[in-house]
């Protein structure tokens, strides 16, 4: 990470660590959506990061946003910052001048009519309720097609995730702007994908560096048998392997921060990886801290809630690990170590 | 990421894709073995011999002790690619490796000057002498002693597991030189004993693969003259202890089961199953972010640092990596396979054991992880 990236993660984590509480987090999945931290976000230019200044982004590159990214998901932060950045990506990257915020990308069962009309369903948006303005993909003829709406006017099914983030659904029945229809590409389409996975990723090994420190934490406090279960080899071998896991995510996740342009491959070996690593994890991280983190009320379970449902989001591993399979093994000309090498 | 642990990115320059073709060239010249990825599979002193005509011995090394002045990443390149074509590496690896790095950092000048270009030449082999008969993992437990003599030493006692200690020349042996003390840790020295030495016997112990690759080696009032104590004597821990990261690090510490994943690989290809597609990404996925990991602590050891519990984390998690791919694979693989495919399996099955108790056990490694954590 370059000196700019260790200054914007510094600041973003100097801004978290005031003020997402476990209080916050225990409040906004009750519902109460903690719009002064938003503002807050808003105000230090991080909603609008790597998006085209002339086109009202904050600057800076997708390297940046994923290095902001990794420090939301170190204190699981509940606000549509990913959902918002990916956004801007998209829209900056379409050359559209950025609506207002929070942006929540919207895709599922939508199509345009001949008479412009944007009709469908899409299930588990995330942050729905909460947007500003939904970015809807939808069916046009044999296009497809990426319409801004206007979120209060559409019909919103609250739901959740693992996490007890909002999983929404959306219902849209509206006239839309040819003016508002933008043509996604097929590449551009892989592009939303490919950086969706890649958010996730980082989220994922944010929280994993955290939950790591909870954990090592908890082992040095809690005593039983007379000292600390730290000092046992038996939870000092566990946790040798969580470190390992979260290693391997940091590893797998900064490789995504340092590169520019983002490809499909580095992506795919994070999101599988990581994913991977969520999972053991946060099994390990949970035996350690014995019944009091299966409590609603640790701090644990809002970073292990959030790996289980970001593991699945943006494609699993299987999704990912197929991928990866598929484009090597189509390649028969040239040989797996070569593969490996040529990515570096 | 915590305390201690850097794997910050890092990436092989540019430049040193010329040095790959250069070795990928040589191994396609030379091929005429069956590749085994295992670093301990295979030993030829004639293909050594040609490898160090091309200078890749030693080739960190200053000229003046035979070596070529290369980059620590250089270096990773040639020894990856080595392992990864599965050439017979046995002979040079550990000399190359460790001891001549070790008779680099402590060895006196006449050691350098002697040992060193022989080494960086193919003519000398070595071999580690740390384990014994009642010595493991608790390896301040060693017995093996010498006593002062004059102009020398007097070695007595018994090395365990110490590979191709028959085809090598020279052991590098860590041996009690004081009384075991309150201090654990005092009292050692490490010894450059010549195997062919008058009291040397050298019996060989065939592994469950029906290999006779390692060895007990006895010592009975061996002399070593005093110029073959490496560095100063009773600083042996020590010395052995700054040997683990270019132990522990490096890429044979996950590439020992790859020459199953190629097979595997080719044999699915024309036709592969959705479960063997994803097995397959997800080996691959595995090894690329080891291989980057192994860089990123490659790039600290050419910036001169000593990240032992970095390399303990990635041996770790490399050994266990390349145990869990011959299982995984055994399950999908294809009701017909070649015979290359089921050699490199059935090999890899029988020495999988091996991969988490060589150069450090699992739970040596997790205990130093676990230090490193701040928990002991």
């Amino acid at each position: 990470m370059n000196e700019q990236q260790q200054l914007m993660a510094s600041v973003t984590r100097r801004i978290l660590s005031d003020h997402c509480s476990t209080e916050l987090l225990d409040q906004a999945e009750q519902g109460q959506y903690p719009e002064a931290l938003w503002t807050l976000l808003e105000e230090q230019g991080l909603t609008t990061l790597g998006g085209f200044e002339a086109l009202g982004g904050g600057g800076g590159d997708f390297c940046d946003v994923l290095v902001v990214l990794r420090e939301a998901g170190r204190y699981a932060l509940p606000l549509p910052l990913a959902e918002t950045l990916l956004g801007v990506s998209v829209l900056s990257a379409l050359g559209v001048a950025l609506s207002d915020g929070p942006l929540v990308m919207a895709s599922g069962q939508f199509s345009l009519d001949a008479d412009q009309r944007l009709v469908g369903r899409g299930a588990r948006i995330r942050f729905g309720r909460d947007a500003k303005t939904l970015l809807v993909v939808a069916e046009r003829d044999d296009q497809t097609v990426l319409c801004p709406v206007l979120a209060s006017q559409v019909e919103i099914e609250p739901g959740v995730n693992l996490a007890g983030e909002p999983s929404d659904a959306v219902v849209i029945d509206q006239k839309i702007e040819t003016s508002n229809q933008i043509v996604l590409s097929g590449e551009g389409l892989q592009a939303i994908e490919m950086r969706g996975a890649a958010m996730r990723s980082v989220m994922m090994a944010g929280a994993l560096e955290e939950a790591l420190s909870l954990t090592v934490g908890y082992a040095l406090e809690r005593s039983q048998f007379g000292k600390p279960i730290a000092k046992f080899q038996a939870v000092q071998q566990q946790l040798a392997v969580f470190a390992t896991q979260v290693a391997a995510s940091t590893r797998a996740a900064e490789t995504l921060m340092v590169t520019q342009p983002l490809n499909l491959m580095d992506v795919a070996i994070a999101k599988a990886r990581i994913g991977e690593a969520a999972g053991l994890s946060a099994e390990i991280a949970h035996q350690v801290h014995g019944a009091i983190g299966y409590t609603k009320d640790h701090r644990l379970n809002h970073l292990t809630r959030r790996l289980w449902s970001w593991r699945d989001e943006f494609g699993h591993e299987g999704y990912w690990q197929e991928h990866l399979g598929r484009e090597l093994l189509a390649d028969t000309k040239t040989e797996l170590w070569q593969q490996i090498t040529a990515m570096g | 990421m915590f305390q201690g642990m850097n794997f910050a990115p890092a990436q092989l320059p540019p430049e040193l894709a010329r040095v790959r073709e250069e070795v990928r060239d040589f191994l396609n010249q030379e091929k005429d073995w069956v590749p085994n990825s295992d670093f301990n599979a295979g030993a030829c002193p004639d293909f050594s011999k040609r490898f160090a005509a091309k200078g890749w011995i030693g080739m960190t090394w200053p000229k003046a002790y035979g070596g070529g002045e290369r980059s620590f990443l250089e270096r990773y390149v040639v020894t990856e690619e080595l392992l990864a074509a599965g050439a017979p590496v046995g002979c040079h690896w550990i000399a190359d490796r460790q001891s001549g790095p070790l008779l680099l950092r402590f060895g006196t000048e006449a050691q350098k000057a002697q040992f060193l270009p022989e080494i960086a030449a193919g003519n000398h082999f070595y071999s580690i002498g740390m384990s014994e008969p009642d010595t493991g993992s608790d390896l301040a437990s060693i017995r093996t002693s010498a006593v002062a003599v004059e102009g020398g030493w007097k070695l007595n006692g018994s090395k365990i597991w110490t590979s191709n200690a028959h085809l090598n020349h020279y052991l590098v042996a860590l041996v009690r030189t004081s009384p075991p003390s309150e201090q654990r840790h005092a009292g050692m020295s490490q010894f450059i004993v010549p195997l062919q030495a008058e009291g040397v016997t050298i019996r060989g112990i065939e592994n469950l693969a029906g290999e006779q690759d390692f060895n007990q080696i006895f010592f009975d009032d061996v002399f070593i003259p005093d110029d073959h104590v490496v560095g100063e004597p009773g600083n042996g821990w020590a010395q052995v202890m700054s040997e683990l990261a270019y132990e522990r690090s490096g890429p044979e510490r996950f590439l020992s089961a790859f020459r199953v994943l190629v097979e595997f690989g080719k044999s699915i290809a024309p036709n592969p199953t959705e479960a063997q597609t994803r097995l397959y990404g997800q080996m691959v996925a595995h090894l690329v972010v080891l291989r980057r990991m192994s860089i990123s602590i490659a790039s600290l050891l050419e910036a001169g640092e000593m990240p032992d519990n970095e390399a303990a984390l990635i041996k770790d998690l490399g050994n266990n990596y390349e145990r869990w791919v011959p299982e995984m694979i055994r399950l999908q693989q294809p009701d017909e396979v070649s015979e290359g495919f089921a050699q490199a399996l059935n090999d890899c099955v029988l020495h999988a054991p091996s991969f988490t108790l060589r150069g450090g056990t699992r739970e040596i490694l997790r205990g130093m992880i676990a230090r490193g954590l701040g928990l002991r």
